[in-house]
């Protein structure tokens, strides 16, 4: 039983990093129904940003005051978003109004840019964070432990989701977010500066994506400049569980994506479990393509 | 005169390519038999995505079907290379076809993320040793070479010309099939799913047909790479190798065989040319597929509008 609840506690974490992930590719996709192929390797390039900070500030002896870490926090997070928006100029407005799938190479030409740019600036090989970065505390209870990372994961992740639900439904530019993923044309006859709701969701995207990439540095402890296309992938499946276009949707799969994965590697098979995540995306795709709570781009299947 | 010269331009440098074994070094020789190859599989992917305008993100899955058809029926059952290649066919075709029985309901972006899940599980299938047949993740070494008559084609040279000579078929295949009634069915298939289907065009079985050729075409690409490398193991088919294929044929143009052979050339012949800057050349083929996007959003040779 304990071992049930640990793995819970596990996918949950996981979860939430999915999720904060899954968050990028959905509203771009809401948007412009653009699959950003590069959205995964930046996050991996916020987690390595946020480790460069780390390792450069926080001495030799490993465990790095506070503020370093919220350092590297913010330096990701505005890196990751600078380049988010380059992208957007650079590699997706020219392809605006070209055939859709022009935008995908596009997006795959950058994710391999970006991935390789990692690798040549860095390392090919994988990279370790320190030990002491966070507090190494652990709680016990009833068997299930906890680790301080961990929970602060769960929690920065559903304070941020809380946060970017708000945000969307209760502002004015959030209801102009919304407008636009529903119609562009008819946001724009209403005033709405649809391009500007396109660089902010460029913007709002990869801050969480950096944030994501850097928990991934954190709760693993390594970093390896290929490994976009696996949380990518990870957190674009949760997004297409959660309804492609659908904000708490995205959250929502995110975090049910991440319970799955721990269970399915727990009890299953771990080496089948990547395998078995496709397996269920693909039942979804064709028994409710829409996802769980995508409703609204039902025309698009 | 325009015409006479397009129409010949092609023939003429597939003849030229038979000179290349008596004419250029070993390297080029190997780099220019796995153009051969890659070719094949570049176009069987343009018969799904360019031609019938399905989004196939999984198209190494059917070239890697028939290489290990063909590297399992060899190595462990002694099968002449020649003969693994209906098997190989027959096997990537099925595949293909099967998968594609439930997946062509998907449309477009649905479709594309179903394929990469399908790339992946393949991948894993084969990195597992399922069945105990593919080796694991070392994968099947030791595949043959191709004999004719009894006398084996040992010499590079020889094995080039069997992969040339598979891409003049494989060329001349294609050049029919856009004459053909199917190569049509195709076409209206991608420009307007709805109008074939109230013309009587029955959407779901051509769709999946188009898979099927493709993939079966891809699996016959298969057979001659298990038996140029005499390897053949999970890299060689990872999701990346599908990310390739799919970007050969945007890149080039779609449904246009000049464009993907060009296609092949820039994403496959450049690289092994450039090997030395190994590490630099993803970085740059990345910054060059979405140069090529944003300058030529229809590719760099486009299909030819026809004329008349």
């Amino acid at each position: 039983m304990s071992t049930l609840f640990q793995q819970l506690v596990n996918g949950l974490t996981v979860g939430g990093i999915y999720a904060l992930i899954a968050l990028g590719y959905t509203m771009v996709y809401g948007i412009l129904k653009l699959i950003n192929f590069a959205h995964g390797d930046l996050c991996v390039l916020g987690a390595f940003i946020g480790l460069t900070v780390i390792t450069s500030l926080g001495g030799a002896s490993g465990s790095p005051e506070i503020w370093v870490v919220g350092l590297a926090f913010v330096a990701a997070i505005i890196a990751i978003c600078c380049a988010g928006v380059v992208l957007e100029f650079a590699a997706y407005r020219p392809l605006r109004n070209a055939h859709r799938l022009s935008a995908v190479v596009s997006a795959l030409g950058a994710s391999m840019m970006i991935e390789n740019g990692i690798m040549l600036i860095w390392s090919p090989q994988t990279l370790v964070f320190p030990q002491g970065v966070l507090p190494q505390i652990s709680w016990h209870v009833g068997g299930v432990v906890i680790t301080f990372t961990q929970l602060m994961i769960i929690v920065i992740s559903l304070i941020l989701m809380a946060s970017l639900y708000l945000y969307v439904n209760h502002t004015r530019f959030g209801t102009a977010i919304r407008a636009s993923a529903i119609d562009q044309d008819a946001a724009r006859l209403m005033g709405i500066n649809v391009n500007r709701v396109i660089v902010s969701v460029f913007i709002l995207g990869p801050a969480l994506g950096a944030i994501g990439g850097l928990f991934i540095g954190l709760y693993y402890r390594q970093a390896v400049f290929d490994m976009g296309w696996t949380y990518g992938l990870n957190a674009f499946i949760a997004a297409i569980i959660g309804g492609i276009g659908n904000i708490p949707g995205a959250m929502l799969g995110g975090l049910l994506l991440g319970l799955f994965n721990a269970l399915a590697g727990g009890y299953i098979s771990s080496t089948w479990q990547q395998a078995i995540t496709f397996g269920l995306l693909i039942a979804i795709l064709l028994v409710r393509p829409t996802g769980i709570l995508g409703e609204r781009v039902a025309e698009k299947v | 005169m325009k015409e006479q010269i397009y129409r010949w331009a092609g023939p003429s440098l597939w003849v030229l390519g038979l000179g290349v074994p008596f004419a250029l070094s070993a390297n080029w020789i190997s780099i220019l038999a796995l153009f051969a190859i890659y070719a094949v599989v570049a176009l069987s992917q343009d018969i799904v995505l360019g031609r019938a305008g399905m989004f196939d993100m999984g198209h190494a899955v059917y070239f890697g079907v028939g290489a290990y058809t063909t590297a399992i029926l060899n190595v462990t059952y002694g099968w002449p290379i020649f003969w693994t290649m209906i098997p190989a066919i027959i096997a990537a075709a099925l595949v293909g076809g099967i998968l594609a029985a439930p997946l062509v309901k998907l449309r477009g972006d649905y479709l594309l993320v179903a394929t990469i899940g399908v790339s992946q599980i393949f991948h894993l299938a084969m990195v597992n040793n399922t069945a105990g047949v593919t080796g694991g993740p070392d994968g099947i070494f030791g595949v043959g070479v191709p004999s004719i008559f009894g006398h084996q084609l040992i010499s590079q040279g020889n094995e080039y010309l069997v992969d040339w000579g598979l891409l003049g078929i494989v060329l001349l295949l294609m050049k029919n099939l856009e004459h053909s009634r199917l190569g049509r069915v195709f076409r209206y298939l991608k420009e307007d799913e709805l109008a074939a289907t109230t013309l009587g065009v029955n959407a779901r079985y051509y769709k999946i047909l188009a898979f099927a050729l493709g993939a079966g075409i891809a699996g016959a690409a298969g057979t001659l790479f298990a038996s140029q490398l005499a390897v053949v193991s999970p890299g060689a088919f990872v999701f990346t190798e599908s990310v390739t294929l799919f970007a050969i044929v945007l890149v080039g143009g779609q449904a246009s065989i000049p464009g993907v052979l060009l296609g092949t050339v820039l994403m496959f012949v450049v690289p092994q040319v450039f090997r030395e800057l190994a590490q630099y050349r993803y970085f740059a083929f990345g910054i060059g597929m979405i140069v090529v996007m944003v300058v030529r959003p229809q590719g760099i040779w486009p299909r030819r509008r026809r004329m008349g």
